[in-house]
């Protein structure tokens, strides 16, 4: 049985290639006074009819996420998200991807998500992310501290979860004497925790070690079977087969009524492609970022390394790379069975818009993901 | 990288990290902390003050072949790490200089006790916020922007294709690591600790100030403030010249800092 989540970068779909052109890095410089409001309030309700639309046709999940200073992600907040996905969803499981726990407090962290646990009815998937570089350079942190506060704040959270409360926390980056929150999750012993990467193997490693279920975000197939591999391994070493409900693979994907009308609107996930993460190796990958042991690892598996960011592919490379899916419910359901075959998931992440691509066209795709794919899907 | 017969690189132990050191020279002793860039071994500047003076050029912890002991975290870690080193070496009323970061750690040293000191140079040190200007960016810039800041007119630059060359696979991962460390002790507060300038009042120490006037990364302003905050320092200005006086000046910057060391008590 696969689960099928839909997934929304929220763009902020008005930025064109021109406006991007002059600056030397497409986040961090993108000037902000690129920035409306009033058309940003807009397109917030249109995201958020999806969501609404997503549930009723009978997605399993909906994920979301965060991201600073990027034009192509209008969601500095998975929490406000969700909140607004509990609210305007009934049914749909509600993955957050994640918190960016090393950058924020965790306790307010545990407090948000067992709260969001709570108005959801136990509806959340609680993950946990280290954020790209960008995220850690924006909350003006080092990113030498970012993985060691992350694991920090990881442990601190799941304490505030399952022990109670008074308690005292005394870690280098978070100490706190009280901690008593009053509001915990409604699941028990709490939220299922997931970790998402694009192609680290140190991620991996430490989803596999702590049982967490590893959802790629869209990595090349090849990559993406590796680095389950690496999952798989990690898993034997402590102790526990995996299984699909460990692994979760994002594809951009959309369906329309015709395979021609799927390939036009689909031609909008390459949006501004290149400037999406352009900018100097010190904004993307900044010494201290990623451990030593991180970099050894990579080195020590040479065809790793390559996901699909920076890389030139063009539209049509990308679909048959499965990569983007693209086409009419028929050819979808087709390739998707493909992608299953190949990787085996649990749960199919559907990057299911961009850019500018019409409110309409995104809503029909997911009237069709609904009647047509998922069905066909399940029954399989 | 030029190694004489007086610059030898050797070990010492300081608590449990093996610290690289250079030496060489016979005199008084004075030890040198380099800045964020990491440790260019024994120059040719070294040389010249080591006519006169023992000089001990160490490695940072977590700088070229001095591993990071996992307790240092801060230029406070490091300024107490040096104080140890200064111990195990028995130096006694030694001078101290200090470059760009390693200026600031010298400044915390010098706060932290400066009865043992006979002089401080501190040279485009960082370590105050300057209140008219800024401190340039140098974590979250290219490559190329580092180059631009790092002098104001590269052709006076003796050896400069030592500088600008491109480093050996090796070299490579030694200057990624002293990156790292350099981002893990400067990020935040930005290359300055706001209380410094209160610490430093106490230091009676006869203090060099040296700085290029057209520092592009650590601004006059803070030599200025330097000058304000230490009860007994000299500001000397390098006109024409960038952040690294001994390299882009070397002449200027010795006859600076010898005069200045001849001078004292």
């Amino acid at each position: 049985m696969v689960d099928v989540y839909w997934f929304s970068e929220q763009p902020y779909g008005y930025v064109t290639e021109q406006d991007l052109e002059p600056y030397e890095s497409g986040r961090m410089h993108f000037p902000n006074t690129n920035f409306d409001p009033e058309k940003a309030h807009v397109l917030y309700q249109n995201y958020h009819d999806q969501y609404a639309w997503a549930d009723e046709v009978g997605f399993d999940g909906i994920m979301s996420n965060e991201h600073h200073s990027s034009y192509w992600c209008m969601k500095p907040s998975v929490n406000v998200d969700a909140a607004v996905i509990a609210k305007v969803t009934k049914k749909t499981k509600i993955a957050m991807l994640g918190n960016v726990i090393a950058l924020n407090d965790p306790v307010k962290m545990a407090e948000e998500i067992a709260m969001l646990d709570c108005i959801s009815g136990g509806r959340i998937v609680s993950g946990f992310v280290r954020g790209t570089a960008v995220e850690t350079l924006h909350a003006g942190i080092s990113p030498t501290e970012n993985r060691e506060r992350f694991e920090e704040a990881h442990d601190l959270i799941l304490k505030c979860w399952t022990t109670p409360g008074p308690f005292r926390w005394e870690g280098r980056h978070f100490p706190h004497r009280m901690i008593n929150p009053w509001v915990v999750p409604m699941q028990k012993p709490h939220p299922p925790i997931w970790f998402p990467g694009t192609g680290s193997p140190e991620s991996v490693i430490w989803a596999a070690k702590h049982g967490y279920p590893y959802m790629n975000l869209g990595s090349l197939l090849d990559l993406t079977k590796q680095l389950k591999a690496i999952y798989h391994e990690t898993a034997h070493e402590v102790g526990y087969e995996p299984g699909p409900q460990h692994f979760g693979y994002l594809m951009r994907c959309l369906v329309a009524d015709t395979d021609e009308k799927a390939q036009e609107i689909g031609r909008t996930f390459l949006w501004t492609e290149n400037h999406r993460n352009r900018g100097p190796i010190e904004f993307n990958d900044p010494p201290g970022y990623q451990s030593r042991e991180a970099m050894r690892i990579k080195m020590s598996r040479p065809l790793i390394g390559t996901g699909t960011m920076g890389r030139r592919m063009t539209y049509q490379e990308l679909q048959d790379a499965h990569n983007i899916i693209v086409g009419s419910p028929e050819t979808v359901l087709r390739k998707l069975r493909y992608v299953r075959e190949d990787l085996n998931p649990g749960y199919i992440l559907i990057y299911g818009n961009e850019g500018n691509m019409r409110h309409e066209d995104v809503m029909r795709s997911i009237e069709l993901f609904g009647t047509k794919v998922i069905p066909a899907l399940k029954a399989d | 990288m030029t190694t004489t017969q007086h610059g030898n690189r050797s070990t010492v132990t300081v608590g449990t990290t093996e610290v690289e050191l250079f030496s060489g020279g016979s005199g008084p002793a004075l030890l040198f902390l380099h800045g964020a860039g990491g440790n260019a071994g024994w120059q040719p500047w070294h040389e010249a003050l080591a006519k006169t003076y023992t000089v001990y050029v160490p490695s940072q912890p977590g700088f070229n072949g001095t591993e990071r002991p996992d307790w240092v975290y801060t230029i406070t870690d490091v300024a107490h790490f040096n104080r140890s080193l200064v111990q195990t070496l028995g130096l006694s009323q030694y001078i101290l200089m200090g470059s760009s970061m390693g200026g600031w750690v010298a400044a915390e040293m010098a706060a932290m006790c400066h009865y043992d000191l006979r002089g401080l140079v501190l040279v485009d040190a960082a370590g105050i916020k300057p209140d008219k200007s800024e401190i340039a960016e140098i974590f979250m810039v290219s490559t190329q922007t580092r180059q631009k800041q790092r002098f104001y007119d590269p052709s006076q630059v003796p050896n400069l294709d030592q500088y600008t060359r491109t480093l050996t696979p090796e070299e490579q991962v030694i200057e990624h690591a002293n990156r790292e460390m350099a981002s893990r002790l400067c990020w935040r507060p930005y290359l300055h600790n706001l209380s410094l300038p209160h610490y430093l009042g106490k230091v009676s120490t006869p203090t060099l100030i040296v700085w290029g006037r057209q520092d592009a990364i650590i601004p006059l302003e803070c030599g200025e403030l330097y000058q304000q905050a230490l009860p007994h320092a000299t500001l000397t200005v390098i006109e024409q010249c960038g952040h690294s006086p001994a390299l882009e000046k070397p002449q200027e910057f010795v006859q600076v800092v010898t005069t200045f060391l001849a001078g004292l008590p």
